[in-house]
């Protein structure tokens, strides 16, 4: 399923060389609400919320897109409410809701569950006829459409195409965990650091276990089957083979990687350095690294690559990198009022199929665009740099991996990163440790994928 | 007669209204009346937005199945016990030193309180930076091998830089109370010591400290109560690390309903973390209170 709509949105937006889909797109596109334009349809002025959850780094393109929508007509004003960064999402959103204050567009992914009951359907609306096939399934809670995609994100090992270039690494010839050792050795032969391997509590908790998760098995009812026997306490994670190949990848990654590198807050910036400057010649992180390494070293190419963990070329999951949604967008149905949803509703409806709307999401960050991997079709507009290409790449020969975290329940991930993933890293406990924290994180969860 | 006294309290009810109504309705508002609901809200299922139905001590004894509340709880102890100590210590030693006559003695009051202006999310920040970076800077520098590594990335480090943090924090705060104090203790009194010929040690362990006592009992009192809610030095300067081994009550309490959103359970830990919490201060300033001399 997630190829499928991989492969649409790659078509809609990423390749437009790959325009199969363009036909359809121009009738979708003419269906979808037209932003309302002129004062007379309007009596007055509808106020409508948005919970800013858009990641800080891309805030001021956001708003500039708020302000040129609001300044485009008369009828609705669209309110950012600042969200504090790195907050948790429950900590923002319940005291409004206590207060009779919900905001009426918000965004969120492991909190899906938690806010089906309070969120409008979007089952039939124009906007998720638009999405790419399956891309809805991960804001599906039982049979409601509780939320439309923002964007897709990658995650693998990224690399700084100059230094590999100068180790005479070749990204797409690394096809076992050997061969990576090999490139990381190539990388060490030209005198730098192989690799900047994050102790990042999120970056260990969500992103890196997702490897294990994503290849634990082929197909997703095998990948849930795995979290279902975690939930009934019958899996032990130290009898499965890719369990031991994941923890294998992850001592390698130690063991090549720069000193620099810690569990510290801080330790993004530092990565970004690293990489931007060719400290090292691997990252493991995510394409939303991208604009801050450009930011570093704007001459730079930057790509991203799959984390391999099978000792053999062909194992499963060797070849592909994690592609996923990050967050749905949901609206409010308790506490808004029709007017608010339909001023909601149309400015999505601008953002995501008007052209100037278009260019404020897919759009490069220096044009002011929220460079965002369009999810819709009949997208015009679409990512232009180098790790967008790489991405593009993967998602047209179909190898990408499910994002099995966003099946993690709210602050599963924190315990994965803070208390499994930290002290494994720091060599505080041992395989088993681990193993057994990670099992554990999983007692009493619900099954919201059932 | 009957009828006088009733004027009389007609007239002081009146008085009281006047003057505490407000105060008092305010204070039930926005204390009382979400305290209630905080522990009402424990015997229900509550999930942070509603409830339907009630569980009587379901919420209690999930709580109290919960390791991590307990290891929070541990290590809660470990670090009022800790700055208790050195709080104190060190604001009564800062409040000896800056009550010597000297010219400049008001300007180290200052200094020495100045840390206390600062908030704490601000100065969790701050040492943040001078543990990650400036000490371990200086300490490769010097070849100082204490501060090689960054204090914050190793559990029990980190529980002290918790602790260095808040003495230097509090410190000045508590000084000023002992300064207070050493100021109130009449002249006579010393003079009288002086002329029976009592040493400095000797004057200060029976006479000054005695005298004082009530500013040790308001001291203590604070220091426990400030550092048994401690959170946003604690959120701003380790964030519970690493590996949630600094995570204090307060931060477990606020992890465990909007992190998890386990919010009756949270609310629940919340409520026993105040039982706690009035039980320690109580018992405190029990003790406190039986050191007191009257004059």
């Amino acid at each position: 399923m997630i190829k499928k709509w991989l492969a649409v949105a790659t078509a809609a937006g990423l390749t437009i060389a790959l325009s199969a889909c363009a036909a359809d797109a121009d009738s979708d596109t003419s269906s979808a609400p037209a932003s309302s334009g002129d004062s007379a349809a309007c009596e007055s002025v509808t106020e409508v919320t948005w919970l800013n959850t858009i990641k800080i780094e891309i805030r001021d393109q956001f708003l500039g897109a708020v302000d040129e929508y609001n300044a485009s007509q008369e009828c609705y004003e669209i309110v950012v409410l600042d969200y504090p960064q790195g907050e948790p999402f429950f900590s923002v959103v319940t005291p409004l809701y206590e207060s009779e204050q919900a905001p009426v567009v918000m965004t969120a992914l492991q909190e899906l569950p938690d806010m089906a009951d309070r969120v409008m359907d979007w089952t039939g609306s124009d906007l998720a006829a638009l999405a790419a096939p399956g891309s809805l399934d991960g804001a599906n809670i039982g049979g409601k459409q509780v939320g439309i995609p923002v964007t897709a994100e990658a995650f693998g090992l990224l690399y700084n195409k100059a230094v590999l270039d100068e180790a005479g690494v070749d990204p797409t010839a690394i096809q076992s965990r050997a061969d990576l050792e090999e490139a990381f050795q190539a990388v060490e032969a030209t005198g730098r650091s192989a690799v900047h391997f994050s102790g990042l509590w999120w970056s260990l908790g969500a992103h890196f276990s997702n490897i294990y998760h994503t290849t634990a098995a082929e197909d997703l009812e095998g990948k849930l089957t795995v979290l279902d026997g975690l939930v009934d306490e019958t899996y032990s994670l130290m009898d499965d083979p890719k369990f031991i190949e994941w923890l294998d990848t992850f001592d390698l990654m130690k063991e090549y990687s720069i000193d620099s590198a810690s569990i510290a807050d801080t330790d993004y910036d530092q990565g970004v350095e690293n990489l931007a400057t060719g400290e090292v010649g691997f990252w493991f992180m995510g394409n939303w690294a991208e604009p801050n390494l450009l930011q570093t070293t704007p001459e730079g190419s930057f790509g991203v690559m799959p984390m391999p963990t099978g000792a053999n070329a062909g194992d499963y999951g060797n070849d592909s990198i994690s592609v996923g949604v990050p967050f749905y967008i949901m609206i409010d149905e308790t506490q808004s009022t029709e007017g608010e949803r339909a001023g909601a509703i149309d400015f999505l409806s601008w953002l995501l199929t008007t052209p100037e709307g278009q260019a404020r999401w897919a759009g490069p960050i220096e044009e002011d665009g929220m460079n965002f991997i369009p999810m819709y079709e009949g997208f015009t507009v679409s990512p232009s740099t180098y790790m967008s290409q790489d991405i593009a790449a993967y998602i047209a020969g179909g190898k990408t991996l499910e994002w099995m975290n966003s099946y993690y329940p709210a602050g599963l991930q924190d315990v994965y990163g803070y208390e499994g993933g930290q002290p494994y890293y720091d060599g505080v406990v041992d395989r088993a440790g681990y193993a057994e924290v990670l099992e554990g994180a999983w007692v009493g969860a619900e099954k919201s994928w059932r | 007669m009957k009828s006088e006294t009733s004027k009389k309290s007609l007239k002081s009810f009146k008085r009281f209204g006047i003057f505490a109504a407000l105060p008092l309705a305010v204070f039930a508002l926005v204390l009382i009346v979400p305290f209630l609901r905080g522990i009402f809200l424990t015997f229900t299922n509550w999930d942070g937005f509603e409830f339907d139905s009630f569980v009587g001590l379901d919420n209690y004894v999930l709580s109290v199945q919960d390791e991590a509340f307990w290891s929070a709880m541990t290590m809660t102890f470990g670090y009022v016990i800790a700055s208790l100590i050195l709080v104190n210590l060190v604001g009564f030693g800062l409040a000896l030193l800056v009550t010597i006559p000297m010219r400049a003695a008001n300007v180290y009051r200052t200094f020495f309180f100045v840390p206390n202006l600062i908030g704490g999310v601000i100065l969790g920040l701050i040492w943040q930076f001078i543990f990650g970076e400036a000490l371990p800077s200086i300490s490769k520098a010097f070849s100082l091998p204490i501060f090689n590594d960054n204090w914050l990335l190793s559990p029990t480090t980190a529980f002290w830089a918790m602790v260095i943090v808040t003495v230097w924090q509090m410190g000045g705060y508590m000084m000023i109370i002992y300064v207070t104090g050493l100021m109130s203790i009449e002249k006579d009194v010393l003079e009288a010591a002086i002329i029976d010929g009592a040493s400095a040690l000797r004057t200060l362990l029976s006479i000054k400290i005695p005298l004082m006592a009530s500013a040790f009992t308001i001291s203590m009192f604070l220091t426990i109560r400030n550092s048994f809610m401690a959170y946003d030095l604690n959120l701003a300067l380790t964030g519970g690390g690493p590996y949630r081994t600094t995570e204090l009550i307060s931060l477990h309490v606020f992890k465990e309903a909007f992190g998890f959103g386990n919010f009756a359970t949270g609310q629940s830990q919340a409520v026993m973390m105040f039982l706690v919490i009035a039980a320690a201060a109580l018992t405190q300033v029990v003790l406190s209170k039986r050191a007191e001399v009257q004059r």
